[in-house]
Formats: structure tokens, sequence, C-alpha cells
């Protein structure tokens, strides 16, 4: 029996496709792609903000020298960063961390202009992890010296030195809250790209 | 002893896919009614295994391990720190100094969050052991990286907290006037120093926890 003129329904071609001006709906490719440039663009945004947050920690701290007007026998009358080695080391890394993200800016424009390409956006994912620990570390040790000067330990008889600093100490806690600044938009960034990563 | 704890790890991880696809093909065929091709299922069905499944399987037994490496980390800091106790005596003045976790706020942070990220390292592990079987979950995974990523920044700020302080109860401060403890509380230094390590390589192990997470999210 021959079924084949009974199976083939003609369905005439409507007239805006024939002119060319049918709206297509777009592939499931095309709306992931779209999805993933826009996170694309959000982490270039976010790297910036961190940029700005981590230069400003690291110069508040390094531009934070005091000298008091007075003197006594018993106490220093200068401070500055460089007198703890903990703020040394808070400004080396933060340094470090604001050049690491400058560098990554790049590989950040490469995931918005190929937004399926997994290897630009592991390879920030593994670097941002590893950037966002030594954030952490270096503003979590400035922030214990920052405790300790600003309220002192009876048990170990460290005296609180801001009550003679009181522009230092201002100027260092500024500074360790801009890292903090800078480790929630490390992790939100880490986010990003785990979400980002997701082939769905 | 490592290398064949993995080994049998990766074994029993290997058999649990292959008899899943197994039992998955099985019901398939005993829903369709009558067809015995139970032999011929299995085969088709060990095919689906792809090298990149079996890559998933991989990276998500070595997550469970490592997560196990880091939970006994950051418990063995906690208690380390947590049972420091010295007393010293001053002897011009007769009277005793004690030396405890308690004394300083940031040995108290340290031990605070060496206990929450043991805890919830421990509580993690079974969804990660269900990773290990199911290697299509990829939301979960996003969850368990989120959750993975604050608990790294936790640990980290506090060895790193507590680092500071030890490098100053080691070294002291000249410029702030602050004294070297250790030089009297000896053995209180060397326990709570001690007590850093395995919490700096607790934060290390979860960098690479996050980092084969992020493998088995970007893998298809």
């Amino acid at each position: 029996m021959k079924s084949d003129d009974h199976a083939a329904i003609d369905v005439p071609e409507s007239s805006a496709v024939a002119k060319g001006k049918a709206p297509l709906i777009a592939t499931p490719r095309e709306q992931k792609s779209r999805f993933k440039k826009g996170l694309g663009i959000f982490d270039f945004l976010l790297r910036l903000g961190a940029i700005i947050a981590a230069l400003a920690a690291a110069a508040t701290m390094g531009t934070s020298d005091e000298t008091l007007p007075f003197f006594t026998q018993f106490f220093q009358f200068e401070a500055s960063y460089d007198d703890l080695p903990t703020f040394m080391f808070f400004v080396i890394a933060m340094a470090l961390i604001a050049g690491y993200l400058v560098l990554s800016l790049p590989f950040s424009i490469v995931t918005i202009v190929r937004p399926h390409a997994v290897a630009p956006r592991l390879l920030l994912f593994i670097l941002d992890t590893v950037a966002l620990t030594l954030t952490t570390a270096a503003g979590a040790a400035a922030a214990a010296i920052v405790y300790l000067a600003h309220n002192g330990n009876p048990n170990t008889n460290w005296l609180a030195i801001c009550q003679q600093f009181g522009d230092f100490c201002q100027k260092v806690s500024g500074a360790v809250v801009a890292s903090f600044v800078t480790v929630v938009v490390l992790m939100s960034l880490v986010l990003l790209s785990g979400v980002a990563l997701k082939k769905h | 002893m490592c290398i064949s704890f993995t080994l049998l790890y990766l074994a029993t991880s290997f058999s649990q896919n292959y008899s899943k696809f197994w039992r998955f093909s099985k019901k398939e065929t005993q829903i369709t009614k009558g067809m015995k091709t139970g032999p011929l299922e299995s085969g088709e069905s060990s095919s689906d295994a792809t090298p990149a499944k079996l890559m998933i399987s991989v990276v998500a037994v070595l997550d469970f391990m490592l997560r196990i490496l880091a939970a006994a980390g950051t418990l063995g800091s906690a208690m380390a720190m947590g049972t420091t106790e010295e007393t010293v005596p001053l002897f011009p003045q007769s009277i005793l100094l004690n030396a405890e976790y308690s004394d300083l706020p940031m040995f108290t942070f340290f031990v605070i969050a060496n206990s929450v990220a043991c805890a919830y390292l421990v509580l993690s592990l079974p969804l990660s052991f269900y990773h290990i079987i199911s290697s299509a979950a990829k939301s979960s995974r996003i969850i368990l990286v989120v959750f993975d990523t604050v608990m790294l920044a936790l640990v980290t700020a506090g060895a790193s907290t507590a680092a500071a302080i030890v490098y100053l109860a080691h070294k002291g401060n000249a410029n702030a006037n602050w004294f070297a403890i250790c030089q009297q509380f000896n053995s209180f230094c060397e326990r709570t120093s001690g007590s850093l390590i395995g919490s700096f390589a607790a934060a290390f192990v979860l960098i690479l926890i996050i980092i084969t997470s992020a493998i088995a999210i970007s893998h298809r």
C-alpha cells in the first residue's frame, strides 16, 4: 500500500519566513552563551573593583607614618608600617594581589569574547582561589595586630599603642577594612567562575 | 599504605559505577516486560561509562579523601591549641603566671574557626560520597564549592591571625614595647606553633578540594 502520499503533509511556508523577517527564537546554545557573556562582564567589573580595593589597602598601609610632636623617655615617638613585620607582609601581599588582578584582566576579557572556552575560566578559578587565600592571610594577620594595638593584652603585658598614635591606628584599621573588601570581592569572583564553569 | 588505600577506593568506586549502570538497565528491562536481554544490556550500559565519567569518579574519590585529611588537620590543630596550658613561676615576686589559649582572643578565634571547619568537613562527607556515585550532579557540586570557599577563608583567617600572634610571642616588638613571652613560656609556645602547621596544611588541602570540584564541574 502506498502510504507515502498520505504520510507527506504539505505545510506552506508563512510569508514572513519567505521574506526573511520571521523572528527566530534563540537556540538554547545562544541563550547559554549570552548568560556566560553576562557572567564574564560581571567578572571583569568585579575584578576592577578588587584592584581598586587592593591598591587602596596597600597604599593606605604604606603611607601610614606618624611622628609625635613630643617625646618621653620610655616610649617610641615614631610609628610606621615597617616597624611591624606583619604590616610589611600586608603591604607586600596586597601589592602582589593588585598586580595579579591587573594581569588577570586579559584572561577575563577572553572569557567574555569566548564564552564557551573552559581553560581560561578554570585557570582564573584556580588562581583566584590562591589569591583569596593570600589576601585573607594578610588581612587576618594585620587585623590581629590592629586589634592588639587598639586593646592591648593584660595577660601578656602588651600595652595598647593606639592611645598615643591615633592617626596611625586609624589609617592602619582602614587598610585592614579595604583588604577584607578585597576578600569579599575575590570570593564572589571564585563563585562566579564556579557557576560559569557548569555546562548545563 | 596510602597508595593501596587509593587503589582500593578506586576499585570500589568503579565497581559501584558499573553495578549501578547494570542495575539501572535491569530496571529498564523489567519495565519493558519480557525482554530477557540482561547480559546484552549490561554490555551496552558498561560502554556508557565514558572516559569523562571515569575521570569525574576518580576526581570525586580524591575529593572525598582530601576532605577526610582536611578534617583531621583542623581537628588536630583545634585540639592542640585548646589543650595547651602552662604555668610558670615568677621568681622575684613568687607568683605563678598561667598561659592558656583563652588568654589571647586570637587563639580563641583560631580554636573556634578550626572547630567550625572540622564540623563542616565531617558533615559534607555524605554529600561528597554521593558525588562519587552520581557523576552528573552539578548543582550540588556548586553548592559544595560555595561552602568550601567560605570555609577556606575562615580557616586561613584563623591560621594567619594565630600566626601573627605566635610570631609576636617569639620575637616581640621593640617599637611597640611588646615583650616576647616565649622566653618564659617555652612549651606553650612550642605547642601553639605546632598546631599552626595542621591548620595551614588543612587550608592547602581545602584549596585542592576546591580545584578538584571545579574540574568535576567543568567536565562534560
